[in-house]
């Protein structure tokens, strides 16, 4: 057997695009032990929040925590002031939210799943996803006005109105979209090449995620039937008939198709949610200031996000704290690389679809 | 095998997908968030856009302060482009800010000149200027403020000095 190597992947690597760092000790290509670092992208948001910002443009400064997840630090802290409040959106708010959610959430899933293909070396696909992504941005752009920051999120409502017009064109690009990923569904699905890369790596078995406190995808491919959409409360979606997507392979290649499914899904959800989309205001007046604590757990595109607000009665909160789907992941990240190969931790890190941007804030 | 060479075939004489945009425009969507446009002759010098404004991008001088004269000032390439200023401007129905639906250049050769931008940008022309100009107004502006608020003091105790000396009188 050859000797003890120590391997650097990060913080700066090809296949990530957010610094993370790995130190991996190998032994003839096969790992045998794994440090990490997430804290490189700190920002002190949480601290800006409770001291510069006042509760009405606190959420300018949460969604920049992230691109990815701009809607979910909007919803997640939305949802907790209007607790506070005491102030309910009007139903045609709750469509819109939820339409501009799941498109957040099918770009990502796109990319994370464009960016799996391309680590494990089929460059052709990756470009298939990130192809086919153009379109959702584009509509995304269309109703808000920005591809990344949407900022459609208000206190009582949303900020812009999804038109006649715009709602026909999301109904025909997304029909067009789906008929795109249902083909590169396929190739993820049926390739062989593709699967010898990816089928059998870093298998996660049931108990392990139940243990390990998994969320999101990573959680929903090993067959834990976990969703914050379902489990809580906070948007229509049992009235726009959600599912929750399971696999239970466990692999980086279910993790792939779990991804892929929830795609096909969000898609249906938003064409339901357009034809149904209620007709009344978009914004409610809300008086006063926030008072006493609350917590709200909404569905980011990695899995479950929390957030905590404490209000005293003042312009500026006492407190704000995020928890983030990553964190919850970096503990069977770092059990899964031993005894894999040093050539696969690529794919494994990004079947991962971490977000250090949101895990450091 | 044919399928692949038919599939290949189709690719090249299909359309390409990408916009080759520094020699093409670039097209924006209706209702694009781009500049913050201010008509001066509408203000009516409330200051919330101000106060609301996240990264502090609009900044309001006081420059004589018996008269209360304000001039505008804004920074394009601190602004976040979110648009709450817009939201909460009282006159925004009627053209005092609005948001274009176009990008503002890039800070290149030469700044970028219009009289809609306020007053700070059409006074720099070297553009390695920007970021110490926009540091030393802040700081202006912060002590106009001060100043401002110790004026209105002084007048008040003056008034309150002539309305003592009018009632001993009488």
């Amino acid at each position: 057997m050859g000797n003890k190597i120590v391997v650097p992947f990060g913080s700066q690597h090809i296949a990530l695009p957010e610094p993370v760092s790995f130190l991996f000790d190998t032994k003839n290509e096969i790992i045998t032990n794994v440090k990490v670092d997430v804290g490189y992208v700190h920002r002190g948001i949480e601290k800006a929040a409770i001291t510069k910002f006042e509760f009405t443009n606190v959420s300018y400064l949460l969604t920049r925590i992230c691109g990815f997840c701009s809607i979910t630090h909007a919803g997640g802290y939305h949802h907790g002031i209007e607790k506070l409040l005491d102030v309910e959106a009007p139903k045609r708010a709750e469509y819109i939210r939820l339409i501009i959610t799941e498109l957040d959430r099918i770009h990502s899933h796109l990319l994370a799943n464009a960016h799996v293909a391309e680590v494990a070396g089929y460059e052709n696909l990756f470009m298939q996803g990130v192809k086919d992504r153009e379109i959702v941005m584009d509509l995304l752009e269309n109703i808000t006005g920005n591809r990344i920051q949407y900022d459609i999120y208000t206190i009582g409502g949303v900020r812009r109105d999804i038109s006649k017009e715009t709602a026909e064109y999301i109904k025909k690009q997304l029909l067009k979209l789906k008929d795109k990923v249902l083909k590169v569904y396929d190739f993820y699905d049926t390739d062989y090449t593709f699967g010898l890369k990816t089928k059998g790596i870093s298998y996660i078995s049931l108990d392990d995620a139940k243990k390990y406190n998994v969320v999101g995808p990573i959680a929903r491919a090993s067959g834990l039937a976990t969703d914050a959409r379902a489990e809580f409360d906070y948007l229509p979606y049992d009235e726009v008939g959600f599912e929750i997507q399971t696999r239970t392979e466990g692999d980086v290649w279910a993790r792939n198709i779990v991804r892929q499914m929830e795609v096909i899904h969000s898609i249906d959800l938003i064409l339901r949610a357009i034809d149904n989309l209620p007709e009344g205001d978009i914004k409610v007046k809300y008086k006063g200031r926030p008072k006493g604590e609350t917590f709200v757990r909404v569905e980011a595109p990695r899995g479950e996000c929390f957030y905590y607000l404490k209000g005293n009665g003042t312009k500026v909160l006492e407190r704000v704290r995020v928890r983030v789907p990553t964190y919850s992941n970096i503990p069977i990240l770092k059990e899964l690389f031993v005894g894999e190969k040093y050539s696969d931790a690529q794919p494994i890190v990004l079947s991962f679809d971490p977000c250090m941007s949101c895990t450091a804030r | 095998m044919v399928k692949m060479f038919i599939e290949s075939f189709k690719n090249l004489f299909s359309k390409p997908e990408t916009v080759k945009y520094p020699f093409e425009p670039f097209p924006e969507p209706e209702g694009f968030r781009g500049t913050i446009l201010y008509n001066e002759e509408l203000c009516i010098f409330c200051d919330k856009c101000e106060n609301v404004c996240p990264p502090g991008a609009i900044l309001f001088e006081i420059v004589d302060i018996e008269t209360n004269k304000r001039e505008y000032n804004y920074n394009p390439y601190l602004c976040i482009y979110c648009g709450a200023c817009v939201d909460v401007c009282p006159k925004a129905d009627e053209g005092c800010l609005t948001q274009a639906n176009t990008r503002t250049k890039p800070l290149g050769e030469e700044v970028v000149k219009d009289k809609k931008l306020g007053y700070l940008m059409n006074r720099i022309t070297n553009p390695k200027e920007v970021e110490k100009a926009w540091s030393e107004l802040e700081i202006r502006a912060k002590e106009s403020r001060e100043k401002y608020a110790e004026y209105k003091k002084q007048q008040r105790m003056k008034k309150r000095a002539q309305a003592q000396t009018k009632k001993e009188n009488s």
